[in-house]
């Protein structure tokens, strides 16, 4: 390795290492509940005209994208010539880049020379920013008004210490003001770390060293993005991808479709054809759905290209405002979940017809919910399960977990720490036999968690999947659709509407979350009796599942056989 | 007078450093016996007393380093594990906490990490404790006892119990354990609140599964190097070093077989440590395995959380990417890759180097012990780097003819190159797989490594350490006295230590809870708190209220004073001023006892004369380097010869357990605690 090579690296991976050392300290020190047991806060580095230098390892691209996106609408109502050093910048508007309310963007402006080159950001969904249900999930939301707070580009904090103003805005909009407070001084303070980090480059590198490093690093990537990209087969693939329900008209399906065009080192993915924008939380801001599309394409490509402004040149997005993946004001956007993960399976759908022998069937999602107190002093638990991602051409489904962005199962909370802060008990967490969606190559199964209460709470919930289920490819079966569950004290079962707000439970009522399985791949009939032998084993099938699915009866000595009707 | 011996087993060699009352003595490396360790180990402590002259009985104390219960879990050689839990969460392990970071995020076709227990082996018991310890739900003996049955019934003889909240309360966690060892006779049963009692079910389990699958193991092999010691006279207590570079008796090991997985390489760093420079990069490169660690203020980190067979990122092992134990370990970084490496031609007919090696059995092919295949070591012997003849103390030749031979005809034969050109590039891309162990804990965590010494050691380090130092523009490397067998010098140096933690929600009395943990580990290790020498740091993990996460604070009994250094090491760590009601966490009590040289632990520069294989005269021999245009005579002197003022490479420095290999444009000479060391020439 020459030794510029080796700067170069050193330089790269230590922009990485100063947004991960942010996202490190905003996920230890901050309250919401969502983020401290599981799901890690997200921190970049972005250049004064909005580009993505560096993010850290854990985000997920939904929330970069927010923060790439949302800076230069900061920027347009707060010029750079007003910004001081010290100052913190905030903002939330679904509109303007950012997320849903609770989803707070903070950037610091790092000077340098004196002027501001760069600006590190953070963002986490806090505690508590008002809406329709503690904890910030509004699923029956009709416009953006009803999901919380709405915050413009704001000076947050100056070098003195937070706004004073602001401070009074956010406690007095939050259903927990001291822990939003909390999770306020966590971003700000990740903010610093990065920037202190940059400042120390910049001091080793020069200023202009620092930056022709940047411009090198982006460049490189796009490159390295290009050259992945030309590997693909040229043509243009079409799919399309079902949501169940707006939540509000139950049985109405929408549809989200794309069109992805590969060739010449470039990737054009076009949304024309998905449905209009409706007032409910089914529709998603312009940067989280543009996320989904680059994360959809990027899985098909060389999984180490940094993720950066580079990797961004190369992949065109377009998205038609007004639609379910381009909500213009006021329609909600706090569900952009549900239309994003859409457009994500439509994307793997049309690259799998391209490249069979990399074909993915359509999986289970995750299902957010949130448990609350019934009234003041608040507590609240937010969290999600996964479902069961699709059979992988040649390869079993993995059970519960998430394809989608590639959130692993660590970010679900333990039962231990979430018993010890809220009165609840869980009673189990399983996987379900049979909910994988059978095929040659099995979906992946779908989990169970009951939860009991042991004081009245509100439950909140967002679900899709949970009427059409995923389905298979080549012969393989769909998946077995999951549901949220009331267990009263008598033991009997109420299935609960997949998208509810605020739904109460009193003390010895059980609230059950089942998730979707993943679609198969193949003729089940094809599955190789190894495979069926030991499914039975750990019980992912049932005997009964064994026969109807796969046409394996299970012998009285406990060797299979397989009839072909 | 009394001795001490520490052993290191490595997947190569097993080395010996016996020490005296005035330092070290001797030090023997042998070939390490895999399908019985202890015997490799017999030979080598047999040939260090000889050497000596010591009679068996004046050996007071023996110190061991095993990567037995790491072998065990990467290899998969465990005990087959039954594993108990609380009726619904049967799927919590078979399911994991795996984290999918960077470029595993966009891999569609991703497994997670397979469970270290079979999901068909996990059973239920219902019973439910809370989280202040009380009791939801009784204990169901009757299940427990059918869950034994069944699990007499497949044949499995060890049991790891986890039981939710038995942080709490360990009661329906010792009532399982005492109805599973009445209804499987002789079976081996840990449980989470003996093993390490910290909140977080998840971690908890599987540290004790990890426990009970590698336990038994290294509890047979133990016993065994005990009797096979003391059947030659050795009756001295046995030690293992742990993961944390302290050491700890051999039954105590056994029960604490997780404290023990990175048993070797600690002792590695602790030897590297020990140079007396303030920030290296050590660098230890035996025969099947690298390892690297980052030491900065003489002071290596030390990691709270360790995973198994985790993926290497952002400079060390990334949670979530392996099987998370709880136990203080060294932070560092291992790469599969050494001498014994075995070179091949992939399809494509491209050279690779490893991860396939050729260990002590059958070895590289110029051992002659059987082996065909090229190695690292083979490549070395062609390049002249090695002499041929003796190694290892004389315990093994060196044959050059074979080493041409298997390089001719696997390597330089189908790639149509000459058997230098060959050899040489398999040097070069081992050392690029050296690199990258340096790379994970430098360069990945932004760290430069240029402002840092490379401390190089192992059979094969000295080697190596030139060419990979060159690659990061480091321009300094030292290689300590005795730097074959560095790790088993290292372990002289480890302190008598080992850690209990408690996960305590608002315990009314935290010096109660202090006092039983320190007694618990004083009780480990045979001493008492008062003992002299004797040290006793209490920790406690704090929060403010409403808060997940906890640090770490040096603990006092005065409430506002503990709140104050939570405070500031809040502000230090996250750079947030904030107060507010806390709460304690997790108490931490570590008791250690300096070893009885402690005087000289940090001499560990003095010289081991290599009695048994005199120092070689100064001779030369041909050896390939590129940058003198192909082999050409190169100077060859022992440790001994060299002097201060040093000399230029091209230079080769032999001793018994290692040879330094000095290359064109470097400078070797000999520093302060018998060091050689080589800089780049000015």
């Amino acid at each position: 390795m020459s030794q510029d090579a080796l700067t170069a690296e050193v330089l790269r991976n230590a922009l990485v290492v100063a947004a991960e050392e942010a996202s490190i300290v905003v996920v230890r020190s901050a309250y919401s509940t969502f983020i401290v047991e599981g799901s890690d806060a997200s921190a970049a580095l972005l250049d004064a005209s909005g580009r993505l230098i560096a993010q850290s390892m854990a985000t997920t691209l939904m929330n970069s994208m927010a923060l790439k996106v949302a800076l230069p609408e900061l920027l347009r109502d707060i010029p750079l010539a007003a910004m001081r050093d010290g100052d913190v910048y905030a903002l939330n508007d679904a509109y303007r880049g950012g997320v849903h309310t609770n989803d707070l963007l903070v950037y610091r402006p790092v000077f340098l020379g004196g002027a501001p080159r760069y600006f590190t950001a953070t963002m986490i969904h806090v505690a508590d920013l008002g809406g329709l249900s503690a904890g910030g999930m509004a699923p029956l939301a009709t416009d953006i008004f009803l999901e919380g707070l709405q915050l413009p580009p704001v000076r947050l904090a100056t070098a003195a210490g937070l706004e004073p103003a602001v401070e009074a805005i956010l406690r007095a909009n939050s259903r927990t003001p001291d822990k939003v407070m909390g999770d306020v001084r966590a971003l700000v303070a990740g903010t610093a770390v990065a920037a202190a980090r940059l400042r120390t480059l910049a001091g080793e590198y020069g200023e202009t060293g620092l930056a022709a490093g940047i411009e090198d690093y982006l460049d490189d990537t796009e490159a390295r993005t290009r050259a992945a990209l030309a590997e693909l087969p040229r043509g243009r693939y079409a799919a399309s991808y079902p949501i169940d329900d707006d939540g509000i008209h139950p049985g109405v399906t929408h549809t989200v479709a794309v069109e992805v065009e590969v060739g010449d080192g470039r990737a054009v993915l076009d949304f024309a054809g998905t449905g209009p924008q409706v007032p409910a939380a089914i529709n998603s801001s312009a940067s989280q759905s543009l996320a989904a599309a680059v994360f959809a394409v990027r899985c098909f490509l060389d999984p180490t290209i940094p993720m950066n402004d580079g990797c961004l040149r190369a992949i065109e997005v377009r998205l038609p405002s007004g639609s379910l993946l381009n909500a213009q004001p006021p329609h909600p956007c706090g569900g952009r979940f549900v239309p994003i993960y859409a457009a994500m399976e439509a994307v793997f759908q049309a690259l799998s017809d391209a490249m069979p022998d990399r074909a993915i069937a359509a999986s289970g999602i995750l299902q957010p919910f949130s448990i609350a107190a019934v009234g003041a002093p608040y507590w609240i638990h937010l969290s999600y399960d996964f479902g069961g991602v699709g059979a992988r051409q040649g390869k079993d489904g993995p059970d519960a977990t998430g394809v989608h962005f590639g959130v692993g199962r660590n970010s679900i909370p333990q039962a231990e720490p979430v018993e010890s802060r809220c009165p609840l008990v869980v009673e189990s967490v399983e996987t379900i036999p049979d909910s994988g969606g059978p095929g040659r190559h099995r979906g992946g199964l779908g989990s169970r968690t009951v939860i009991r209460f042991l004081a009245a709470a509100h439950v909140t919930t967002r679900g899709d999947r949970l009427r059409t289920p995923p389905p298979g490819r080549s012969g393989g079966l769909p998946g077995r659709t999951g549901g949220f569950r009331k267990r009263h004290r008598d033991g009997t079962v109420e299935r609960l509407p997949a998208k509810s707000n605020n739904v109460r439970f009193e003390a010895g009522e059980a609230f059950i979350i089942e998730t979707t399985g993943g679609g198969g791949i193949g003729d089940p009939r094809t599955r190789p009796l190894p495979a069926v032998e030991r499914d039975l084993a750990t019980g992912a099938i049932t005997p009964e599942a064994a026969a109807t699915d796969y046409g394996v009866t299970v012998n009285p000595d406990g060797t299979l056989t397989r009839c072909f009707r | 007078m009394e001795y001490t011996i520490g052993i290191d087993v490595g997947g190569t060699f097993t080395d010996a450093v016996l020490r005296g009352p005035s330092g070290p003595v001797t030090s023997t490396k042998c070939l390490s016996t895999h399908s019985d360790p202890a015997s490799g180990i017999v030979t080598a402590v047999l040939a260090a007393l000889r050497d000596a002259g010591v009679a068996p009985e004046a050996v007071g104390r023996v110190v061991h380093a095993t990567t037995l219960a790491t072998n065990a879990v990467l290899e998969r050689r465990g005990e087959r594990v039954a594993y108990v839990t609380t009726r619904g969460f049967r799927s919590t392990i078979p399911l994991g906490r795996y984290a999918r970071v960077e470029e595993d995020r966009y891999d569609l076709r991703f497994d997670p990490p397979p469970p270290p227990v079979a999901a068909q082996d996990c059973f239920e018991v219902p019973e439910r404790i809370g989280p202040r310890g009380e009791v939801l739900l009784p204990l169901d003996e009757d299940a427990v006892r059918e869950v034994a049955a069944e699990i007499a019934r497949r044949g499995i003889t060890s049991v790891a119990v986890c039981l939710l909240h038995a942080y709490a309360d360990g009661a329906h966690e010792r009532r399982v354990a005492e109805i599973l060892a009445r209804e499987l006779p002789g079976a081996s049963i840990v449980t989470s609140s003996q093993v390490w009692p910290e909140i977080r079910e998840y971690e908890r389990a599987t540290t004790t599964i990890m426990s009970a699958y590698v336990g038994p193991v290294l509890g047979r092999y133990l016993r065994a190097l005990r009797e096979r010691l003391a059947a030659i006279g050795v009756r001295a207590p046995v030690y293992v070093m742990e993961s944390g570079g302290g050491v700890m008796s051999a039954e105590l090991a056994a029960r604490r077989a997780v404290a023990t997985i990175e048993s070797g390489p600690a002792a590695g760093v602790l030897a590297a440590a020990a140079t007396g420079r303030p920030d290296v990069i050590s660098f230890d490169m035996g025969g099947t395995t690298a390892k690297t660690c980052v030491i900065r203020n003489g002071r290596p980190e030390i990691t709270r959380e360790f995973h198994v067979g985790g993926k290497g990122s952002f400079g060390g092992r990334r949670a979530g990417t392996g099987v998370p134990i709880k136990t203080p370990a060294i932070d560092l970084a291992e790469v599969g890759a050494g001498g014994g490496s075995i070179a091949w031609l992939d399809a494509a007919g491209t050279l690779r180097v490893g991860p396939r090696s050729a260990g002590s059995e059958p070895g590289p092919a110029c051992y002659g012990l059987g082996g065909d295949q090229p190695t690292v070591t083979d490549a070395n012997l062609v390049l002249g780097y090695l002499a041929p003849g003796a190694l290892a103390g004389g315990t093994l030749r060196l044959h050059p003819e074979l080493a041409e031979k298997a390089i001719d005809r696997h390597l330089a034969g189908p790639l149509g190159v000459g058997r230098a050109e060959a050899a040489h590039a398999v040097h070069e891309i081992v050392t690029a797989s050296m690199a990258s162990a340096v790379h994970v804990v430098t360069v990945q965590r932004g760290i430069d490594p240029r402002g840092f010494a490379l401390v190089a050691f192992g059979g094969a380090g000295p080697m190596h350490a030139a060419g990979v130092a060159a690659r990061f523009g480091i321009g300094t490397v030292v290689i300590p006295a005795h730097c074959g067998v560095a790790s088993a010098a290292g372990l002289l140096s480890g302190a008598l230590s080992t850690d209990r933690v408690l996960t305590r929600l608002g315990a009314p009395d935290p010096e109660a809870v202090f006092a039983r943990l320190a007694e618990d580990a004083c009780r480990d290790l045979g001493v008492t708190p008062g003992d002299p020498g004797v040290t006793v740091t209490r920790t406690a993990t704090v929060r403010f209220t409403g808060q997940s996460h906890d640090l770490p604070v040096a603990w006092t009994p005065d409430r506002d004073e503990l709140a104050a250094r939570f405070e500031a090491e809040y502000e230090r760590v996250y750079g947030i001023r904030q107060t507010g009601p806390i709460e304690i966490v997790t108490y931490h009590a570590r008791v250690t006892l300096p070893p009885p040289e402690a005087g000289e632990a940090g001499e560990a520069g003095a010289a081991v004369p290599a009695a048994g294989s005199p120092a070689p005269a100064p001779g030369a021999r041909r050896a390939y380097f590129p940058e003198r245009g192909g082999y050409t005579a190169v100077p060859v002197l022992s440790r001994a010869h060299l002097t201060a003022a040093g000399a230029p490479g091209p230079l080769i420095i032999e001793e018994a357990g290692s040879t330094i290999v000095v290359p064109p444009g470097w400078h070797a000479a000999r520093t302060p605690g018998d060091a050689v060391t080589i800089r780049t020439a000015p």
